[in-house]
């Protein structure tokens, strides 16, 4: 017998759960993270290519990665043609790869579903598109619920944002990209249900009266909103739904840009055009690791002799050269995350050369995400407006997804709605548990 | 943004929160403990900078280093002058010895040559022991690290170790003890150490197949402090073998019920962890580093030889796994335990150990032939004399 599962691909976390007709079972797809019902969407690929996904990806990634050798050769990358007036030559041109590289960690696959201009990237002899990665990731995905069911699955019903992008044509493209993906990874069956849609299946299970609800799933990637009727089958109804590219993510991006970049020489470095376009590339997960060229090594090698910012500048060595990025940006989304309990916390990171130490507030995260609370007000206003209803005509608002948990949003829904309406759910496995309630639909 | 402006920012979250500002004093107050810990670890440096301490222990460390050198070129030669210098190295370079070892930590040497057949033999009762002696092939200017039981390691130069006379039959009383081991310990192995400036990593495997390996630069740590470890988890678990290799090698053990587990070094652990589950009665009997072009060497108590193409070892990727078994369950039935593992080629020379105590040396190739090894006895141990060591 082959069954049908719910699959949130999610941009910092995915989940598989499976629903019989009375209960939803969230699949415990990886036994090594903290919550083995949540996989970390992040994929390892070695320069054998073998892929590994979650946490098992982390901890190959930390130990093949962290503090190893380099060693850079030059390497033909192709040929450009120049023309002038008069005069047409062709020009090799060279790249400089490091050979000891043993893997690739790819995160935000989701992101790179909607993200304009990417198409795709070269790992070592080969080259992956976008699909390829999320085919990668959702077979090994597959392959790990069909372990713990001990049966093949034949179907899935993925979860997507209400818009993976402002443009209809991109929107589009990223679904059927994901589609494509995951038949490839061998489902024969693939639907979609909109994410806040599947949060609000899930809520529905423990209501027992119609009631208006919205929903509220504020992710790593995306903020998307639905306002419905809820509470009977027969009746279940999708007033207004909305959506915008404001997450988690941002956020991050947010702090590394006001708080951590002064760590690193921003501020103190000016008139090294090459030193700062590796200081405004580290808060872009992509772009970092591509700066880790012999030539750059040189230039930091000689901002430091010089006695520019030396401390800083060798913190940017470490954080490049020590394969550190990783570390970092899971350092500061913790801190982040820390701020949704506390008033203070501390991001550090220490290594070698590097010694970031950081005391952040809950006021000045606030701060610095402030111009992000305007948007996302207006988004819930718009799409309430859309509904045709009024903020006293709702019943319940429902927060999930890891971003709904910051208090700045908690106090912006209480204001407009009232606290006693506020409702909490499964930070990150209302969304799977609702589409595996759809899959059996 | 300056210091003040971010204690400004600090105030204001106190203001807005004051349950905050406990927390924030508390994160501070933490961050100046630690600093203040830095502080005096820097002042404790720079004392120690002033005073000299410091400069002794690069003085150490270059001594170190110059040590491995002396070891490297004794290992590949050097110039004329440089075999002027290091006469006991010159004086041994051609020969080779073959090691008789017990855990009691006694050490027959016996030089051997390409043609010798019948080195001698070992009479003793101790033979009959459960742990039975070991073989090892080594040159005469080798080093020899010695590793027991408790994790404590020697080392000794092989010239040191008086060589017993060729063709004879020797009693452990007479055996060399270049270590004795301490109270409530055993020597484990011996292993040559000449390969060490050279590799990356010691690889220890533990009876119980407890697999660790610790980084080769230590080694000037861990010979200094001459201790690297049991290399266990369970408190019975001893020590078995250590080797040296790369990043880039596999490694491979096999148990007296015949169970083979190849391993990926690079994957490898650096703390002790159990990479296979074994029954109540097994437990590691040989481990070696297989390489491509070489064949994987099995022998059984009663002289019945298994081979294995290296390249056909599959890797392990479980913590537990149970390994490939080397015989069906109906033959460990009847008795058959294995004894001895290698990776050899056709022109090394195999060194076997019967329970008569004879010591006889066969060419490999005519082993893998026949699939069998002539004893008087049953086999105890095998031991490997690689073809460019006795050339």
């Amino acid at each position: 017998m082959s069954i049908k599962v719910g699959i949130d691909f999610g941009t910092s976390n995915s989940g598989v759960a499976v629903y019989d007709g009375q209960r939803v079972r969230l699949l415990p797809v990886d036994p090594k993270n903290v919550i083995p019902e949540v996989i970390k969407t992040v994929l390892y690929i070695t320069r054998d290519y073998r892929p590994s996904i979650g946490q098992e990806a982390v901890e190959h990634y930390y130990r093949d990665n962290v503090n190893r050798q380099r060693r850079f050769v030059k390497q033909w990358a192709g040929e450009i043609d120049v023309y002038g007036a008069d005069m047409h030559y062709v020009r090799d041109i060279y790249v400089y790869v490091d050979e000891l590289k043993p893997g690739r960690l790819l995160q935000y696959l989701k992101t790179a579903l909607r993200k304009e201009g990417y198409e795709g990237t070269q790992i070592f002899e080969r080259y992956y598109t976008v699909s390829d990665l999320a085919q990668t990731y959702l077979s090994l995905l597959k392959k790990r619920a069909e372990d713990v069911l001990g049966e093949p699955i034949h179907a899935v019903t993925l979860g997507r944002p209400v818009k993976f992008s402002e443009s209809p044509e991109r929107d589009h493209k990223a679904q059927e990209t994901l589609r494509h993906a995951a038949h490839e990874a061998g489902f024969k069956e693939v639907d979609f249900e909109l994410e806040p849609i599947a949060a609000a299946l899930d809520y529905e299970q423990s209501i027992h009266e119609p009631q208006n609800v919205v929903i509220f799933d504020f992710g790593g990637g995306t903020l998307d909103i639905a306002v419905m009727r809820l509470g009977d089958p027969n009746q279940r109804q999708v007033y207004a739904s909305g959506g915008v590219d404001i997450a988690g993510s941002d956020f991050d991006r947010a702090i590394i840009e006001k708080r951590m970049l002064s760590h690193f020489g921003y501020g103190q470095v000016k008139y090294h055009p090459e030193i700062m376009e590796m200081i405004h590339a580290i808060p872009d997960w992509m772009a970092l690791p591509e700066m880790g060229t012999p030539i750059n090594k040189n230039i930091l090698d000689k901002a430091v002799h010089a006695g520019t910012a030396p401390i800083q500048l060798k913190a940017l060595q470490g954080l490049i050269y020590n394969d550190l990025a990783f570390t970092f940006y899971n350092r500061v989304e913790a801190g982040k995350i820390a701020l949704s309990n506390n008033g203070a916390t501390i991001i550090s990171l220490e290594d070698k050369e590097v010694a970031l130490w950081e005391l952040y507030t809950r006021h000045q995260f606030e701060t610095d995400i402030d111009h992000y609370l305007v948007d996302v007000e207006k988004v819930l206003l718009e799409t309430i407006a859309k509904s045709g209803l009024e903020p006293g005509a709702i019943d319940a608002v429902v927060k999930t997804g890891g971003s709904s948990n910051i208090p700045l949003f908690t106090e912006m829904l209480t204001r407009i709605f009232g606290a006693e309406k506020v409702k909490e759910s499964n930070t990150f496995t209302s969304v799977v548990a609702g589409l595996a309630i759809k899959a059996k639909m | 943004m300056s210091f003040s402006q971010k204690i400004d920012e600090w105030m204001k979250e106190a203001e807005a929160r004051p349950e905050s500002a406990v927390m924030i004093v508390k994160l501070v107050a933490k961050r100046l403990r630690d600093l203040t810990e830095r502080n005096e670890e820097l002042l404790t440096e720079n004392i120690a900078l002033q005073n000299g301490t410091r400069v002794e222990e690069y003085q150490k460390r270059i001594a170190h280093l110059e040590y491995q050198l002396d070891l490297l070129k004794r290992r590949f030669g050097g110039d004329e002058s440089l075999l002027a210098e290091l006469p006991t190295a010159s004086a041994a370079t051609s020969t080779l010895s073959l090691l008789v070892y017990n855990n009691y930590g006694r050490v027959f040497r016996i030089e051997i040559d390409a043609d010798i057949e019948v080195p001698g033999r070992v009479v003793d009762e101790t033979l009959q022991s459960s742990e039975q002696p070991r073989l090892l092939a080594v040159p005469s200017n080798e080093e020899v690290l010695l590793l027991f039981t408790s994790g404590r390691v020697s080392t000794c130069a092989v010239s040191n170790i008086p060589a017993v006379e060729c063709g004879g039959a020797w009693s452990w009383n007479e055996a060399a003890l270049p270590d004795e081991p301490r109270a409530g310990e055993f020597l484990a192995c011996v292993m040559p150490i000449s390969r060490l400036p050279l590799s990356e990593f010691f690889l220890q495997v533990s009876r119980r197949g407890c697999v660790k390996k610790t980084l080769s630069s230590m080694a000037q740590s861990v010979l200094g402090n001459h201790y690297l470890g049991k290399g266990t988890l369970q408190k019975l678990d001893q020590p078995f073998d250590v080797t040296l290799c790369m990043k880039k090698d596999l490694f491979a053990f096999v148990t007296i019920e015949g169970k083979l587990l190849g391993l990926d070094v690079n994957e490898l652990s650096y703390s002790a962890e159990d990479r296979i589950k074994l029954t109540a009665s097994d437990y590691v009997i040989a481990s070696f580093v297989p390489n491509a072009d070489e064949s994987m060497l099995f022998v059984t108590q009663t002289g019945k030889v298994i081979q294995r193409e290296s390249s056909s070892l599959e890797l392990s990727k479980s913590s537990l796994a149970k390994g490939l078994a080397l015989i069906p369950p109906s033959r460990l039935e009847q008795g058959v335990r294995f004894v001895g593992a290698a990776s050899v080629r056709n022109e090394d020379r195999i060194a076997v150990l019967d329970s008569k105590g004879s010591i006889n040396i066969h060419r490999a190739e005519s082993i893998l032939g026949a699939g069998s090894v002539e004893a008087d006895g049953l086999i105890l141990s095998i031991g490997v004399i690689p073809a460019e060591a006795a050339s």
